[in-house]
């Protein structure tokens, strides 16, 4: 990364005896987008909180824009948050709300009036709405005019506290591509909290995937989906599936064998395979997508798997079967592409199989 | 709040509201009626004479006595509307804000201090701002010259009993509008760029104002009708008009009297309160609007 406009290393922060975040760091370029994902409790929200100086760390150094924040309160910093339930003034007008960060800097009428006029054209908001009240506008319009708060005064980083959790799934869907599209058009540095990994997938250049106070993994979002550093990471986005194998050293790579597959059907781990690996505690990830119904002959190297249909799912845009495979707790969970005719129905006896070079080693 | 233009059509919103409504009626509007009906008779040897005579009224407009002390009254009621909520803010700010590890605690003391006798508190008024009182005494030991202070049975004396037994009111009142303040609102002005004492400005007060215009309406009619510190700790030698109103009653006997001072007691007490309403709602009313 050449400039990072943000450089924390070794942030830890304590609420009295409990310990919220075990030295955490992160680098975030100028420019970049960055979510930080992880289920409740997982320090996400400290961390934001520590950039945006509403929290002091207990250890650890941050940098933003060069500058050591040790000190510097949340008025000083160079960023701006959007709050998770938004914390708009009830008790002033939207042009009261966006403007008050310029009436702060003792920013002139005619200037102030511009930006604010500015900024509500950035986020398609109608111009009558600057003598509104919060109360008065829809829960879609509240997001804009929050984002529109935050980026009047042009911060080098924006903060979002899971801006979008109270809203209904369609608004969501559509003020996500406007965030990103918003994102691309300011070159601003957005930090984005979210419990959502696909949320963060679709619209962050990179994901920091954190748990229990802890960095798990920082990656692009194919990284995050293609090269999870675990089970832990793997399993966070969506519904997969984690097949028992065992893994031993062999040659260049790993020979990895499953007892749910016939004897002497092993493979040597590919390369994309993490190399440090210990038995105990290894799986398979397998993606739901890349299993397939065999009806003839198995292709080259594939796994087989016996099993019964137990349930399936019609999505529309794909159809998912559950399987249940003797041996194997859980049911195997495979996605096809949408069809107008049913491979299978619930009961049957079928074949599936997966090419394992498309699977993952995991350790837990 | 939207208000139905067909409630009266609606028979079980009727029903419900008809027993509270008669109770209002009977023990709230028909004895200020008879209050009103009584200012126009007139007194002989103690004895009331049924008529319809203008003749208390005229008194009334033509002593400035009268006026002097219904001046005096509001006036009081003002100074102490002033001094409670200056009082009872930060206060109210600390249990909110502050002292969140000790709240219950301190607010069940307050409860009981509020909870107590009013009689009892302002008698132990008495102990403290005597002459030989427990103040003069604190101060002389601290190196003061003696009985330093003379407050009591004078007006400060009964501004200090009535302040003292009318701040736990502004104090819920306000502390109940800002325990509602979203903290993040008060973070959100931080970010923005804004100091500790401009977010107090900007947001924290505005936002209390509920409970600060609440409880201002409270104590300013509580003190208008204020009897017992006057007469306790001001010695009656400032008397207010509750005081005014028992003579007329008790010692002149004249109830036309002390209806008509009761009427123009209620008058100015209304009158200003409704000014202070067009007031507040002409700077709250916008943000209340519903979406």
């Amino acid at each position: 990364m050449a400039s990072p406009i943000i450089d924390a290393s070794g942030i830890v922060k304590d609420y009295g005896a409990v310990r919220a975040l075990h030295g955490v760091s992160l680098q975030i370029g100028t420019g970049e987008f960055v979510a930080l994902v992880g289920p409740s409790g997982c320090g996400k929200t400290t961390l934001l909180k520590i950039l945006a100086g509403f929290e002091e760390p207990t250890g650890g150094r941050l940098e933003i824009q060069g500058r050591d924040m040790r000190g510097v309160p949340a008025a000083s910093r160079p960023t701006r948050m959007v709050f998770q339930k938004l914390a708009l003034f009830p008790h002033k007008t939207v042009a009261e709300n966006i403007g008050f960060s310029l009436k702060l800097q003792k920013v002139g009428k005619a200037e102030a009036g511009g930006r604010i006029r500015a900024m509500l054209d950035l986020m398609h908001l109608k111009p009558e709405y600057l003598e509104r009240y919060p109360a008065q506008l829809s829960g879609g319009e509240q997001q804009r005019v929050a984002l529109a708060r935050a980026l009047v005064s042009q911060p080098g980083v924006l903060l979002l506290d899971e801006p979008m959790s109270a809203l209904d799934a369609k608004l969501k869907k559509s003020l996500q591509a406007e965030l990103k599209k918003l994102h691309r058009e300011i070159g601003t540095s957005f930090v984005l909290v979210t419990h959502d990994l696909e949320e963060a997938m679709m619209l962050a250049d990179r994901i920091c995937v954190m748990r229990g106070g802890h960095v798990v993994q920082v990656g692009t979002p194919a990284d995050i989906y293609y090269r999870p550093a675990n089970m832990f990471v793997a399993g966070f986005i969506g519904e997969t599936n984690f097949l028992p194998v065992t893994a031993t050293a062999a040659g260049g790579g790993m020979e990895v064998a499953s007892p749910l597959v016939a004897a002497g059907q092993t493979i040597i781990a590919p390369e994309h395979v993490s190399p440090s690996l210990s038995a105990k505690g290894t799986a398979l990830l397998v993606r739901p997508e890349t299993i397939r119904f065999l009806k003839g002959d198995a292709a080259p190297g594939e796994w087989l798997l016996d099993g019964q249909v137990e349930e399936y799912f019609i999505k529309g845009a794909s159809t998912q079967y559950r399987i249940r495979v003797r041996g194997l707790d859980a049911a195997v969970i495979m996605d096809l592409p949408g069809s107008i005719v049913l491979p299978a129905v619930v009961g049957e006896a079928v074949r599936i199989g997966f090419d394992p070079v498309q699977a993952f080693l995991l350790s837990e | 709040m939207r208000i139905e233009r067909k409630s009266w059509n609606d028979p079980v919103l009727v029903a419900t509201v008809a027993p509270l409504a008669l109770v209002m009626v009977a023990f709230f509007v028909v004895p200020l009626l008879m209050t009103v009906v009584l200012t126009f008779q007139t007194t002989q040897f103690y004895r009331l004479v049924w008529t319809w005579d203008l003749k208390v009224w005229t008194e009334v407009f033509s002593k400035p006595h009268y006026w002097t002390i219904m001046i005096r009254t509001v006036t009081m009621a003002l100074i102490c509307v002033v001094l409670t909520v200056l009082i009872a803010f930060p206060a109210a700010y600390a249990l909110a804000t502050r002292l969140k590890t000790f709240k219950t605690q301190i607010q069940i003391l307050i409860i009981f201090a509020f909870l107590t006798d009013a009689v009892l508190k302002t008698f132990g008024w008495i102990l403290i701002l005597d002459k030989n009182g427990v103040a003069n005494w604190l101060l002389m030991h601290a190196g003061f010259p003696p009985e330093m202070l003379n407050l009591l049975f004078t007006p400060a004396g009964t501004m200090i009993g009535m302040v003292y037994n009318l701040v736990a009111y502004p104090m819920f009142t306000i502390y109940l509008s800002l325990v509602r303040i979203d903290r993040d609102l008060v973070l959100a002005a931080y970010d923005a760029g804004a100091s500790r004492i401009r977010t107090f400005f900007e947001v924290t007060l505005p936002l209390s104002r509920p409970g600060l215009y609440s409880g201002a309406v409270l104590v300013f009619v509580l003190s208008l009708g204020a009897f017992l510190e006057p007469k306790v700790l001001g010695g009656g030698t400032s008397p207010l008009a509750s005081e005014l109103i028992r003579q007329s009653f008790e010692t002149r006997v004249n109830w036309p009297l002390g209806a008509a001072l009761t009427v123009v007691l209620i008058a100015i007490g209304a009158l200003m309160l409704a000014a202070c309403a067009a007031f507040a709602l002409r700077r709250t009313s916008t943000t209340e609007r519903p979406a």
